[in-house]
């Protein structure tokens, strides 16, 4: 199974925060991607408000998933793909080795796709004794250095080209480099090898179209295109919510994805896959197959404050705008998933309390769902994931974080509907405050337990006289 | 194949979006559209079109194609895509071993470039994905070989400079993709405008919905790249360098 790493929050966070390298890849990110998304919705020819209809379109697809999904399916048989329902992560895993195993592969290059790494993909494969291959530049250098992306978009962004430049010197033997061109080139050639030899190549699934029973797939390089057509076998994974009713909603959604995912009108490569090759079509895979997973997605989709959260479609524009993603990065958020869209869907995968810090974190700006192609409101859905930690929620299975945070709200609240003794506090604490160091004309420093809120920052001390006894005085 | 797990699936949605249980009606009108009076002015448009609105297509297309690094030219007649091409063949050299060879789609435009022939005084072979070279096996190792691979395109679409192409016996999908570099051929009347006129077409159009968007479409807009390193821009990721596409306008 994937690792989830979502206790380390604040260690990871830290760890980042003090990264040079990282911060200034992070800054640079959301400098270049943040505004060229805005800016690509500007020109869009209907405007920035078509963000509004296609969240209405991803709603209605969501909303009739049932009959969406059923109609994909059907069409693809027909293509003459196989397609597997997969109630949870291992299910899928499974029936992908079994594939693997039936037709004795043992390479496999995998296209890029968020959810073989919420399953662990890679992993299983790899324990199963076949050679595995990311293709994608930037999780091939991070598989090379045996770590996990930070970005969905650029997984190598924490990494200097001298770095790589080392990286690839030790492990493709080559001569030291630090050129990006010719550091591209040299992966290139070692990929070029591991497309031609393989037996298997993996994808994700962008946004499949039902009614014509096709998935399609996007890339820049090109690798996803080598990897679904040079092997014998292709198997394709898919969220189960990932689906478009009709063309004319998968435009829409498609344009929006380009645009936001790289600020790009179109993404170079889009395939559109509906099965394997046809009789009489000289290449192209010989099996395709389709697995359809719900690991966690049909209980989100129950439940009507998160159901909307199944319209994303990961196309990790909100992490480009996110203040608190730009600091801390992609490795805090511990899963596969990583900014506000992380903080959302990653405690509704692996449970609300494990992942408490994710929701937490963020800030509730609203920069998320101002540039989220399908207008996802998601500040919403991280309060509503606040309320159950902090007064639990059973059908969630969520138990309340703090108690004794929880406790400390409800005398405050009782104490400020009680004016007499609301006003006796303040009072104290405008004379008691004065033992405290004053700089500046500000407190940089409170006792336990209030201390974390001086923590990072000073408070402005109470003033000597409240405004309501002076309001009444000047009565 | 399992057909169980998949009505446990399906199953399960149903609980999950609160529809009765014992709903047994498709929602059939979900996907029943009547061609809208949008679609119908999207097709007339691309109908009626006169060779001055295609001009300006074409225009936009170059327009498009200079940011991503996609070259477009425009040549007269089809002779004069054959010398471009054997220019190029002249002036590239291949990526991975010393032999220049090229292949090519099964495709009457294609063929009528007449490649071999104008090829063999560089004494360049050219390979054709068809049947003949599948059955003889060796088909994909001429894709691998080749640096150079030459296909038609079903569509242009202008606003985003992207090529549509489908699959079909003969055109076989490696070509667009294997090789170092690849050469499209179009005429100016396959531009489309967008992405909107492409899907009025495939689902509307009689003749392009019987044929459907076939087991593999695929998009191509502008040479391969990535941006993983550093952010910096390089062309030639794992497919294509460079790109040309030459477009017929006689
Ligand atoms: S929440 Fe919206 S912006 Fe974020 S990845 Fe999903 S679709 Fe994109």
């Amino acid at each position: 199974m994937a690792k989830i790493t979502t206790e380390n929050y604040v260690a990871e966070a830290k760890k980042a925060i003090k990264n040079q390298v990282l911060q200034e890849a992070l800054a640079d990110l959301q400098h270049r991607f943040g505004r060229g998304t805005a800016e690509c919705y500007r020109q869009l020819p209907e405007g920035p408000d078509l963000r509004l209809r296609a969240h209405d379109i991803r709603m209605k697809d969501i909303e009739n998933l049932d009959v969406v999904l059923e109609t994909l399916v059907a069409n693809i048989r027909k293509n003459g793909g196989h397609v597997y329902f997969a109630e949870d992560g291992q299910a899928a895993v499974n029936y992908c080795l079994e594939v693997a195993h039936k037709h004795k592969v043992r390479r496999v290059v995998k296209g890029k796709s968020m959810v073989s790494e919420e399953i662990g993909l890679n992993d299983a494969l790899v324990e199963a004794g076949i050679d595995v291959s990311e293709t994608d530049l930037g999780e091939y250098i991070i598989q090379l250095a045996g770590e996990t992306p930070s970005h969905i978009i650029a997984p190598a962004i924490h990494k200097t080209r001298s770095e790589i430049g080392s990286l690839f010197a030790d492990k493709l033997d080559i001569p030291y480099d630090d050129d990006p061109s010719r550091l591209t080139w040299a992966a290139r050639k070692a990929l070029r090898e591991k497309f031609l030899a393989a037996d298997m190549g993996t994808s994700g699934c962008n946004i499949a179209c039902a009614e014509t029973g096709h998935i399609t797939t996007l890339s820049n390089e090109g690798n996803i295109r080598m990897s679904t057509t040079m092997p014998r076998i292709h198997v394709a994974f898919m969220g189960m919510e990932r689906v478009a009713a009709r063309l004319e909603d998968h435009d829409i959604l498609l344009r929006l994805l380009c645009r936001g995912a790289a600020a790009q009108n179109m993404a170079t490569y889009v395939s559109y896959i509906g099965g394997p090759r046809s009789a009489g079509e000289v290449d192209g895979p010989q099996e395709f197959h389709l697995v359809v997973l719900d690991n966690g997605r049909s209980r989100i989709l129950a439940d009507e404050e998160f159901r909307e959260m199944l319209c994303c479609i990961r196309c990790a524009a909100c992490l480009n705008v996110c203040p608190v993603y730009a600091k801390i990065g992609g490795h805090s958020y511990g899963y596969a998933y990583s900014g506000p869209v992380g903080a959302v869907v990653t405690p509704l995968l692996v449970g609300i309390n494990r992942a408490a810090d994710l929701c937490q974190g963020e800030t509730l700006c609203g920069a998320c769902q101002d540039i989220c192609p399908v207008n996802i409101d998601i500040p919403r859905m991280l309060l509503a994931l606040r309320t159950k930690l902090a007064e639990g929620d059973s059908a969630w299975g969520v138990t309340p974080a703090d108690r004794k945070e929880k406790l400390l709200f409800q005398a405050w609240s009782w104490m400020i509907r009680n004016r007499r003794l609301y006003d006796a506090a303040v009072k104290l604490a405008a004379t008691g405050q004065r033992l405290f160091a004053q700089k500046d004309d500000m407190i940089g420093r409170l006792p336990p337990p209030v201390h974390g809120w001086t923590k990072g920052r000073d408070i402005k001390p109470l003033a000597a006289e409240s405004f309501i006894s002076r309001w009444k005085k000047s009565l | 194949m399992n057909t169980a797990s998949q009505e446990e699936f399906i199953h399960k949605i149903k609980i999950a979006l609160g529809k009765p249980l014992a709903e047994s009606q498709r929602n059939v009108d979900f996907f029943k559209s009547d061609m809208s009076d949008e679609t119908r002015g999207i097709l007339e448009r691309i109908k009626n079109r006169t060779p001055e609105e295609r001009k300006k297509l074409l225009a936009t297309l170059i327009e498009a194609a200079g940011p991503i690094n996609l070259k477009v030219i425009s040549c007269e007649d089809i002779n004069s895509v054959t010398a471009a091409i054997a220019d190029l063949v002249r002036d590239k050299d291949p990526e991975w071993g010393a032999k220049k060879s090229v292949v090519a789609w099964q495709h009457p435009l294609i063929e009528n470039l007449n490649l071999p022939e104008a090829l063999s005084p560089q004494d360049v072979t050219v390979f054709f994905t068809d049947v003949k070279e599948t059955e003889s096996g060796n088909l994909r190792q001429h894709v691998i070989d080749s640096y150079i691979g030459i296909t038609a395109a079903d569509f242009c679409m202008a606003d985003s400079a992207t090529m549509v192409m489908r699959t079909r016996p003969g055109q076989a999908r490696s070509v667009s993709l294997v090789p170092s570099i690849h050469v499209a051929v179009i005429e100016l009347n396959q531009i489309i405008a967008d992405l909107k006129e492409l899907y009025a077409l495939l689902k509307w159009d009689p003749q392009e919905s019987k044929e459907g968007l076939t087991n593999c479409m695929t998009f191509i807009s502008g040479p391969s790249k990535t941006a993983d390193i550093e952010a910096t821009m390089v062309h030639g990721a794992h497919g294509p360098r460079q790109v040309h596409v030459y477009v017929i306008t006689s």
